[in-house]
């Protein structure tokens, strides 16, 4: 298992670099280089000083020596500095990361809550009345855009309630109360995609698994439906759903950009958008990649867990 | 004579594939309501953004100072927004870019996805290894984010927006053809092929691509969906399609500033995405049930 787990590991930084290195060519192969973009936006400037402030940041040598360079400097915690307000890139992730992770924690329980018996009650009652409506109930929040929802719960909010989540962002060792309130309407947003992904998954996972034999044995030895249900049942069909909750994940995180923007969260992913509207690109490189190993790394653990739900996998 | 026998055979070819297509229609509809909804709902839309000109009653990015922010009435029937331009004309021009930029985009993204996966999978080795790390590396940065950074990079154009998309629906269909390359390249077809000297170009054209068309064509279906709602995406965050174009991620941007004065603003744009993107997603589904069975969401 350790062994496992050290190989994914290893397997898990060679893809970080591949990252890295992909992220690198993509930024510089671009027309128009970030001196020359910052120093536009500034003015008229001499070819003199364009050289000065390229060799200022490393960008005179070869691309292959500035990843070397950025990648030594990243490994001891210098992810470069921004652009603009000289902050150092590393200090901005920090202080941005928890509130992108809470969102992110939050909107994962409660699409699991959410997601789960909605799947199962699908798949016991399948192609029954109740089966048809949350199919098609499931396919509508996947279709549903996510910026549109946020847009829409804020709009029935202030208008039919008369309240919008309080302003200045308090985190949760603040003032939990004001956090909550913040946090609860783009978490339940992002929820709803992945809970629509798991309704699917559990309810197509349980139907395959209730179709087998050893469930047969189980049914035929008088144990009651709960028990074949949730006992034996849905702990089998658990794998496939939690290799879904790993890949969507990815899509979870790619909206925390767009909602964390509209309800004034000061997380990474509004980090992310305000950085690319000012093109302070030190930042924005960081937090792509910081976004990707976050990813990675959920879908480690996603590999590990696979041995602790299903023995099977563990002994091999 | 001989002319003749070959115009009738080929006729008759015709014949049959005409044949199969209609069937293969018939049973679809017979089976898939929802699937033959769907189908129809798109073609009401490219039939709408193709006839843009006459059914929108306004042109859609001229300002009129005088009808500002006025709600849905006799003469706006989706109401104006901020500029005074009426809402159901840009909706209806905003489905060109809509359907141009996921068209596009699944095109692109399908042809360099095969030829990935064909390569890496029918070639396998050293060159199989660097082209999955690669898919690999692309598919673990989150898909809006990289967009994101792409479209960001390459500036605010319709063009970039689906250069970004291409980038990141790539690995996916690379992904899945690779699959379908590993089992295919086995079966005794290509293996009896390959025993008549055929050529690889001729196994990969003639057996293999002909072959994944299903898991393909219903990936297809998503990927159009889920590019709409990406370009939709980034124009709202203003890194996509450039104003005064009539995007429908655009128009949502520009009505959440105005959003209680004007709330029409707001919900119009959005239904005619997300109905868009169901329309894509249920036929997705509806062409798995019908094209693969095994892996039916019916059961």
């Amino acid at each position: 298992m350790i062994g496992y787990i050290f190989k994914r590991l290893l397997y898990g930084i060679l893809v970080v670099l591949i990252m890295v290195t992909f992220v690198f060519v993509l930024m510089r192969s671009v027309p128009g280089d970030v001196v020359t973009l910052q120093l536009a936006e500034a003015g008229s400037v001499s070819e003199e000083q364009v050289d000065e402030m390229k060799s200022q940041l490393g960008l005179d040598k070869s691309i292959g020596i500035q990843l070397v360079v950025w990648l030594t400097n990243a490994v001891q915690g210098d992810l470069g500095n921004s652009l603009w307000s000289a902050q150092p890139v590393v200090n901005l992730i920090v202080e941005r990361l928890p509130v992108t992770l809470e969102l992110t924690f939050f909107s994962v329980i409660l699409a699991i809550i959410i997601g789960i018996p909605i799947g199962v009650l699908s798949a016991v009652k399948h192609n029954s009345f109740i089966d048809h409506i949350l199919r098609v109930t499931a396919v509508g929040g996947l279709s549903i855009p996510n910026f549109w929802l946020g847009l829409i719960i804020l709009l029935v909010l202030s208008l039919v309630f008369n309240w919008i989540p309080p302003l200045g962002f308090k985190s949760f060792s603040e003032n939990p109360i004001v956090n909550f309130q913040q946090m609860v309407f783009p978490a339940l947003v992002l929820a709803v995609t992945l809970s629509a992904s798991i309704i699917r998954m559990t309810r197509s996972a349980l139907l395959e698994v209730l179709h087998t034999d050893f469930i047969r044995t189980i049914r035929s030895k008088g144990a009651k439906e709960r028990v074949v249900i949730y006992k034996h049942a849905l702990r089998n069909s658990l794998v496939s759903v939690i290799t879904l909750i790993g890949i969507q994940i990815g899509t979870l995180l790619g909206g925390t950009v767009v909602l964390e923007t509209i309800f004034s969260l000061p997380g990474l992913g509004s980090l992310i958008f305000e950085s690319v509207t000012i093109r302070d690109y030190p930042i924005v490189q960081a937090s792509v990649l910081t976004f990707g190993t976050m990813f990675l790394l959920v879908n480690l653990v996603v590999d590990v867990m696979y041995g602790w739900i299903d023995p099977r996998i563990r002994n091999n | 004579m001989q002319e003749l026998q070959t115009v009738e055979k080929v006729i008759l070819k015709e014949n049959t594939k005409m044949f199969q297509f209609k069937e293969n229609c018939r049973r679809f509809i017979r089976s898939n309501p929802i699937g033959t909804i769907s189908i129809g709902f798109i073609l009401l839309v490219i039939l709408i953004s193709v006839l843009a000109p006459i059914i929108a009653p306004y042109d859609p990015v001229l300002q009129n100072r005088q009808s500002i922010l006025i709600g849905p009435n006799g003469t706006h029937i989706l109401g104006t927004d901020e500029l005074g331009r009426d809402v159901f004309s840009r909706i209806v021009y905003g489905s060109r870019i809509s359907l141009l930029v996921g068209f596009s985009a699944v095109v692109f993204s399908m042809i360099f996805g095969i030829f990935f996966g064909v390569v890496s999978g029918y070639f396998g080795g050293v060159i199989d290894m660097i082209v999955q790390r690669i898919m690999d590396a692309i598919m673990s940065i989150p898909s809006l984010i990289l967009a994101l950074f792409i479209a960001a990079l390459l500036g605010p154009a319709i063009q970039n927006v689906i250069i970004a998309l291409v980038i990141v629906e790539t690995p996916r269909f690379a992904r899945i053809v690779r699959g379908e390359m590993l089992r295919i390249r086995e079966t005794n077809y290509v293996e009896a092929s390959r025993s008549i000297g055929s050529s690889v170009f001729r196994i990969i054209w003639k057996h293999a691509i002909p072959n994944m068309g299903a898991p393909i064509i219903v990936l297809a279906s998503l990927a159009f969906g889920q590019s709409i709602i990406a370009e939709a995406s980034l124009s709202f965050l203003g890194i996509g399609t450039p104003p005064p174009n009539p995007s429908w991620g655009l128009m949502l941007s520009d009505a959440s500033r105005f959003m209680e004065t004007a709330p029409w603003l707001v919900l119009f744009p959005g239904l005619a995405l997300a109905l868009c993107v169901l329309a894509f997603n249920l036929l997705g589904d509806a062409l798995r049930d019908f094209l693969d069975p095994k892996i039916s969401s019916k059961k």
